[in-house]
């Protein structure tokens, strides 16, 4: 899919805030991810447009980072510290709830399209770990059996918005401190709220 | 200003220059230090880890990447440690973990850097048994070029050249760690007029050419460096070849032109040599079928006519792809013919077969540049033709400079490639749509400020053949006036500088069109030139061969000229004739020999002589060298002269500069409506490139430009559409470029299909039917 103008609009808001126009591709990267829910080759093209540079340099760029993802993924994401405060609070019995749950391996994507899995590096959330992530939302302290409801409850009760405070309500423990920017609007893609270009106000 | 720096490598003491990079450094001073990743020609990343050596700091000895360490005062380091072997061995150890062990089938294989140092520095055994990663291999990334990416080892050369050196970065790593790939994005390959370079550089056999591939084996290579003769800027090269046959072509550093780089165009132009269509014997025409004749049979034939036509007029159409020496000859044999002896005319009878020829900026009053000094100018004036297109690699250096921080100013309205380097780009407004000066060059702020007492290059030249000289006269006459200037002539063809030094008087076509009296009795030669294909004054040429008395070719092939011909006389061709040819520097440098000449092909000069004696002259050349010891003398500088033992001199490799009088006789063309310009590109239907097949295919998109006002007034729409001329109707792509002035389309005098388009004539474009038909070739 071409972006149609008012995409275009934002991301040209999003390009003025840089001295050089290429310094925009990050943010412009969680645009197209916003929309599509991965980075597709349409998005690739209409990015290297704006900001002048070749497309293979867009997907070079975007294939490095993890978190831009090269396919849709589904509509939770769940994301597994495996790193090393998680792994020595159990993350792997963790883990294997999960994935057995779901009958996914790492990096998958169920058929439909409900759950995709994976396994990541540290997440900053050593001091609640082990840690899991919905949709970049985060929830520490979660315990193997905690994470066996918290997949039950998205398959069963499929909520729309996911807000950080509300899943660490219901499923989490111990709490590291009060992370990242103050923002409890949600996500409801598998894109993460990107607050300074202001994706996460429109919810 | 840099400094003398002492530094100690294996206990002996150095000498380097301040910021200079401690690899290079120890290079020089004959220490090396194995690479894959550094080039001395692309910036330095510290990839690959290979050149770790250890150094000695505060903490202790410490192992640092050589080609990102720059040497500094009392530095101690030491490449052949304990430490340092065990790390190499490391490094080759990883690398080869994924590497495929298919040295047998790889064209690299012999030469590769890979398996050299893994010999000398690798640890001998291999500890992996495990399964290596895989990819379809190899994979096309362009028409060209084949990537086998099992091979990579990720040193970035690649990557690093298309996005420093040529500009054009589309292959790219794609992905992390150990799912690294070097890759283009989808359906949009790697097409650069640089990119077989990458394949040059590439210190494994990852990307190959698809003309060398699995052709011959390097340790069976004969080798010879030779002078490419695509373009005047005369990059080194060096001719590979195998049984007789030439297998591939590489850039050689040359410090003062080429610096290592070849276009596409100049590597991967061989392959016609061997061609099946090259005419191998005399061809002579009767009713109208050639038949085979000997070299004997036609000098009489050609003596015969001339007597026959009772003193003719007899005109020299040369092309750009003869060597100084037989430029010598023909203009030897030119003068005979015309004046010396045996028909008294006074006027040059030579013409240049180039539409751009003019009088040029060779006087005194002008110091001429170098190709070095682009480096050193403060700034660089371009009114020319399209660079990129007619002098690639004058065009990478002139991108160096500009990233080294010289300043760029571009007029005109086609030299578009260029623009997006450009600091100024003076188009509209400055430049008239007939491609004149409309602003006195004083009047505009942007010139004076940037050039008025500084150091100064402009690259001048006609920028399409309905330019003035005039106006180019008042630009360049205003900067060397109010800056220290140095002036380059942009004749871009081949050796056309060697014909402008050896030929007393040089016209263009445009006076050859002029000066033809369809009444007398004419003969004209044509030298390795196919103006019917390629020249703005290709119909009138056409004509005149037909309605001349007796036409004469020296070529390799039949094409549109030579077929209108009475008599061709197969010639040789690059690498099979030995001589000098003079770049744009007027730098002589030498072409050698390393093939036979094939079937009962002679060189020019051969030929010339031949006619010379039959017709009574007492010329007797032997050889080449012979023809460069009569020409060298008339060289201004006597002390360097260009003699073949010269230039075989370690010293003068590279060539040396030296000057002769040169002799420009031409008038501009006064067309006062005209609104279809035909430029010529890069890539397109020339005998040698169509006759190569492994880029036959690059010159085969057909396109027309035009700005989006010309584009409104002739009602297009889409992106394609048909140019369409009496009962000649072609498929094209419309290509939307705003630098162009309105009312003005502009099309490509060299691709197949163009050649019978007329640009005096009238012309439409219309919507073409389905998008499917210019697929058509």
């Amino acid at each position: 899919m071409t972006w149609d103008t008012k995409l275009i609009e934002k991301a040209n808001e999003i390009i003025e805030l840089y001295p050089q126009k290429r310094s925009a591709l990050g943010p412009l990267l969680y645009l197209a991810q916003e929309k599509e829910g991965y980075i597709d080759d349409d998005s690739v093209v209409e990015i290297s447009k704006l900001i002048g540079i070749t497309e293979v340099q867009v997907r070079s760029v975007a294939s490095f980072y993890t978190m831009y993802k090269q396919e849709p993924t589904g509509q939770y994401l769940l994301s597994v510290c495996k790193s090393i405060s998680c792994e020595i609070n159990n993350s792997r019995e963790l883990i294997n709830n999960i994935k057995e749950f779901t009958g996914l391996a790492n990096n998958e994507t169920d058929e439909d399209k409900t759950f995709t899995f994976e396994e990541v590096e540290c997440i900053g959330a050593c001091g609640g770990a082990p840690a899991v992530q919905v949709n970049y939302e985060t929830v520490e302290g979660v315990t193997p059996t905690k994470a066996l409801e918290l997949c039950k409850y998205l398959k069963e009760e499929v909520p729309k918005v996911i807000v950080a405070d509300e899943l660490q309500e219901k499923f989490g423990g111990v709490k590291s401190f009060d992370w990242g920017i103050e923002d409890n609007s949600g996500t409801s893609s598998t894109a993460p709220g990107f607050q300074i270009i202001g994706t996460a106000e429109e919810k | 200003m840099s400094e003398n720096i002492k530094f100690t490598v294996d206990g002996k003491e150095l000498e380097g220059q301040s910021g200079e990079l401690l690899i290079e450094a120890c290079e020089k001073s004959g220490i090396h230090i194995p690479r894959f990743c550094w080039h001395k020609r692309l910036e330095p990343v510290g990839m690959c880890r290979m050149c770790l050596v250890e150094v000695e700091t505060p903490r202790g000895k410490a192992l640092v990447p050589s080609c990102t360490t720059e040497i500094t005062e009392d530095l101690v380091v030491d490449t052949e440690s304990e430490i340092v072997t065990k790390a190499q061995e490391g490094i080759l150890e990883f690398l080869l973990i994924n590497h495929p062990l298919d040295c047998p089938v790889c064209d690299k294989a012999g030469e590769c850097p890979l398996q050299d140092q893994t010999m000398a520095y690798g640890p001998g055994e291999s500890r992996f048994v495990e399964e290596k990663r895989h990819f379809e291999k190899p994979i096309p990334i362009s028409e060209v070029i084949l990537l086998d990416r099992e091979r990579c080892i990720l040193c970035a050369r690649c990557t690093r050249f298309s996005d420093e050196i040529s500009g054009d970065p589309l292959i790219e790593f794609i992905q992390r760690g150990n799912k690294t790939e070097v890759n283009t994005f989808p359906n949009e390959p790697f097409r650069s007029y640089f990119s077989g370079n990458t394949v040059q550089i590439c210190p494994v056999g990852a990307l190959t050419s698809t003309s060398y591939r699995f052709k011959a084996r390097p340790w069976d290579l004969k080798k010879v460096s030779s002078t490419c003769n695509c373009c005047s800027v005369g990059c080194s090269i060096e001719l590979n070849t195998s049984q007789n046959k030439m297998l591939r072509i590489l850039g050689e550093d040359n410090e003062f032109t080429n610096q290592g780089w070849l276009s596409d165009k100049g590597r991967y132009n061989f392959d016609f040599l061997h061609s099946e269509n090259r005419v191998l014997n005399i061809l002579n025409k009767s009713e109208d079928s050639f038949n085979e004749i000997s070299i004997a049979e036609a000098t009489v034939k050609i003596k015969d006519k001339i007597n026959e036509l009772d003193n003719p007029n007899i005109k020299f159409l040369i092309g750009s792809h003869s060597t100084n020496e037989e430029y010598f000859v023909i203009n030897e044999v030119a003068n005979y013919l015309n004046k010396d002896k045996f028909l008294s005319r006074d006027s040059s009878n030579v013409y240049f077969s180039d539409d751009l020829l003019f009088n040029g900026y060779f006087d005194d009053e002008y110091s001429k540049a170098k190709l070095e000094d682009l480096d050193s100018s403060e700034t660089i004036v371009v009114w020319c033709e399209d660079i990129k297109d007619n002098l690639p690699i004058l065009y990478l250096r002139i991108k160096k400079a500009v990233k080294n921080g010289a300043k760029l100013i571009v007029f005109g309205h086609t030299n578009t490639a260029i623009a997006g380097l450009a600091d100024f780009y003076f188009g509209k407004g400055i430049v008239s749509n007939k491609f004149d000066l409309i602003v006195n060059p004083s009047e505009i702020e942007d010139l004076k400020n940037n050039t008025q007492g500084k150091k100064v290059t402009v690259i001048a030249g006609k920028s399409t053949v309905f330019q003035k000289k005039e106006s180019l006269d008042k630009l360049i006459n205003y900067l060397n006036e109010s800056s220290e200037l140095k002036v380059f002539n942009s004749f871009s063809k081949g050796n056309t500088f060697g014909a402008l030094q050896n030929i007393d008087e040089v016209k263009g076509l445009n006076e050859f069109c002029n000066e033809f009296d369809n009444d007398a009795k004419n003969i004209v030669f044509t030298v390795g030139v196919n103006p019917v294909n390629s020249s703005h004054f290709a119909q009138p040429i056409k004509e005149i061969l037909i309605s001349s008395d007796f036409v004469v070719s020296m070529d390799l092939f039949i094409n549109e000229t030579t077929e209108l011909a009475d008599l061709i006389l197969p010639t040789t061709s690059l690498g099979e004739k030995e001589g000098t040819i003079t770049n744009m520097e007027m730098r002589v440098m030498k072409q050698n020999k390393i093939l036979p000449a094939p079937g009962s092909t002679l060189s020019e000069w051969e030929y010339l002589t031949a006619i010379l004696n039959i017709l009574g002259g007492d010329v007797q050349y032997r050889n080449e060298n012979e023809i460069n010891s009569f020409l060298v003398k008339e060289y201004k500088d006597q002390q360097q002269v260009a003699t073949f033992d010269n230039l075989n001199k370690p010293s003068n490799l590279f060539g040396v500069i030296n000057r002769k009088e040169i002799n420009i006789n031409t008038k501009d063309l006064h067309e006062d409506t005209f609104s279809l310009l035909m430029v010529r590109r890069l890539y397109g239907d020339s005998s040698t490139q169509i006759n190569s097949p492994s880029i036959s295919m690059l010159g085969a998109e057909r396109f027309i430009e035009l700005n989006s006002e010309t584009a409104k007034k002739f009602g297009i729409k889409s992106q394609f559409g048909n140019l369409v001329q009496g009962s000649n109707s072609i498929l094209i792509n419309i290509d939307i470029n705003e630098f162009l002035p309105d009312g003005l389309v502009v099309a490509p005098i060299n691709r197949r299909g163009f050649e019978n388009v007329d640009p005096s004539k009238e012309f439409e474009i219309t919507e073409a039917k389905n998008r499917e038909e210019l697929s058509v070739n």
